[in-house]
């Protein structure tokens, strides 16, 4: 790895740990709780953020993949990979808190609830991706055609999110980011606003060092082919 | 000797690759029979999976056309790249100067047209398995039907030249496939079920342009990447 990706993606791991573990302490001793939830609601501070990374990440798989299909610059390809295996813990947290949340909240761990079933196809797409790119014979061949599915999966998430919403909505409508500016109690946005940038920062560490790792193993391969 | 042929235009390449495709499926049958047989037994099976005292049939008829349609699907276009590996025969029509996508649409096309004739035989069929009535709007029925089978299509025959290149083959396909069917299961099953219960054409209109901006999408993504997955 070189020593500058390393630096930089430990760096913003720390930050990204010590912002996370901020965000726990906030969660359970600092911010009121939610009058109608209660405690339950809660797992909203982390909920929220991972989603929000999870679908961010597949922003960058799809661009690095597009990058990557456009100039083969290798260098695009590992980013994609980085950021989809990120994306792929990220979309395992939001199906698991969301779930919980909904039993509590809801009554079920499961609905056809939009967000969460687009969360859920992600994964699949995710699952996709991964599974094409160790499924050739030629290495070269996995990227492009990984590739190709990072970027229809793109394309289509729009559709499938409306198409989704249209069939059911069950879901809180959004706090955050509405025309007449956020809902949410001042506190319970710092205490969201903190989690998001703590997660966000938590990703791009663990991408950077993914990242560091590829590049590494990339420059040993050609060095032992030479 | 050189040969001064001009290299042909797009448009015929489009029709060479369709023609092809759809002769050799003339010719063996071999797709086409077991998409038909695959959609009469499916449909046998269906028919003893509803409880009939506790669901009437037409009213999932809809649905199970739509899951029919996806099933029989996979089986047709998923063999469209395992016949070109055949002798090489891919890597043949890769080395002409045909644009690439240009063989994808003739691709689509003749994959199109076999589906669409399954998707006909599966109305044909449920109609008189599961006593459908057709009267009000089978022409709409029909063009809701012909939009989702070209989104279909357009997607799996992408993804099936892809699958068919990976070790794990015609198995990957629906877990590629599948998540980005969604649009099409949501909007065609409601578009066509609402038909199927006699409901005004105007209720749909929604539905079915939601479905032709899907193949659009699906027709654009295919024909802008299909090379990156032909390329050896």
């Amino acid at each position: 790895m070189k020593a500058r990706t390393g630096w930089l993606g430990i760096g913003l791991a720390v930050l990204g740990v010590t912002g996370s573990v901020a965000t726990l302490w906030m969660v359970f001793f600092w911010v009121p709780t939610e009058a109608r939830q209660g405690v339950i609601q809660r797992i909203f501070y982390l909920h929220v953020p991972s989603a929000w990374v999870a679908f961010m990440a597949f922003g960058i798989v799809a661009f690095a993949s597009a990058v990557y299909l456009w100039l083969g610059d290798e260098r695009a390809d590992m980013a994609a990979l980085a950021a989809a295996e990120g994306g792929m813990v990220f979309t395992a947290i939001v199906l698991t808190s969301g779930p919980l949340w909904g039993k509590i909240a809801w009554g079920t761990y499961w609905t056809w609830e939009p967000r969460l079933t687009l969360t859920l196809l992600l994964g699949f797409i995710y699952l996709g991706y991964m599974m094409v790119r160790n499924a050739t014979d030629s290495p070269e061949r996995g990227k492009r055609f990984a590739a190709v599915v990072g970027i229809v999966g793109a394309i289509n998430i729009p559709l499938i999110h409306m198409s989704v919403y249209w069939f059911r909505s069950l879901h809180p409508d959004p706090v955050v980011l509405k025309p007449d500016g956020p809902t949410l109690d001042g506190d319970m946005l710092t205490t969201l606003m903190i989690g998001l940038l703590s997660f966000t920062l938590l990703f791009f560490g663990l991408m950077t060092l993914r990242y560091g790792v590829e590049r590494a193993r990339h420059t040993l391969e050609l060095r032992e082919s030479a | 000797m050189s040969d001064e042929r001009a290299v042909p235009g797009w448009l015929s390449v489009v029709a060479a690759v369709a023609g092809k495709d759809l002769r050799i499926e003339f010719r063996t049958r071999s797709r086409s029979f077991t998409m038909a047989g695959f959609v009469v037994l499916v449909g046998v099976l269906f028919n003893f999976s509803i409880d009939q005292a506790l669901v009437r049939p037409q009213d999932i008829a809809s649905g199970l056309t739509w899951i029919t349609l996806i099933l029989s699907g996979l089986i047709g276009v998923g063999r469209t790249f395992a016949i070109e590996k055949e002798d090489g025969a891919m890597s043949g029509l890769l080395l002409t100067p045909a644009p690439r996508d240009a063989i994808y649409i003739g691709k689509v096309v003749a994959n199109f047209i076999l589906v669409f004739g399954i998707v006909l035989l599966t109305l044909g069929v449920f109609g008189l398995f599961f006593r459908l009535d057709y009267g009000n709007h089978p022409g709409t029925l029909l063009l809701v039907l012909g939009a989702g089978a070209l989104g279909f299509v357009a997607l799996a025959t992408l993804f099936g030249a892809l699958t068919a290149s990976t070790t794990l083959g015609e198995s990957l396909l629906p877990i590629l496939l599948f998540p980005l069917l969604v649009p099409m299961v949501v909007y065609g099953a409601s578009a066509s079920g609402r038909l199927l219960a006699g409901r005004p054409v105007a209720e749909v209109a929604g539905q079915g342009r939601m479905l032709a901006a899907f193949a659009v999408l699906a027709l654009g993504a295919g024909a802008a990447l299909f090379g990156q997955i032909v390329e050896e």
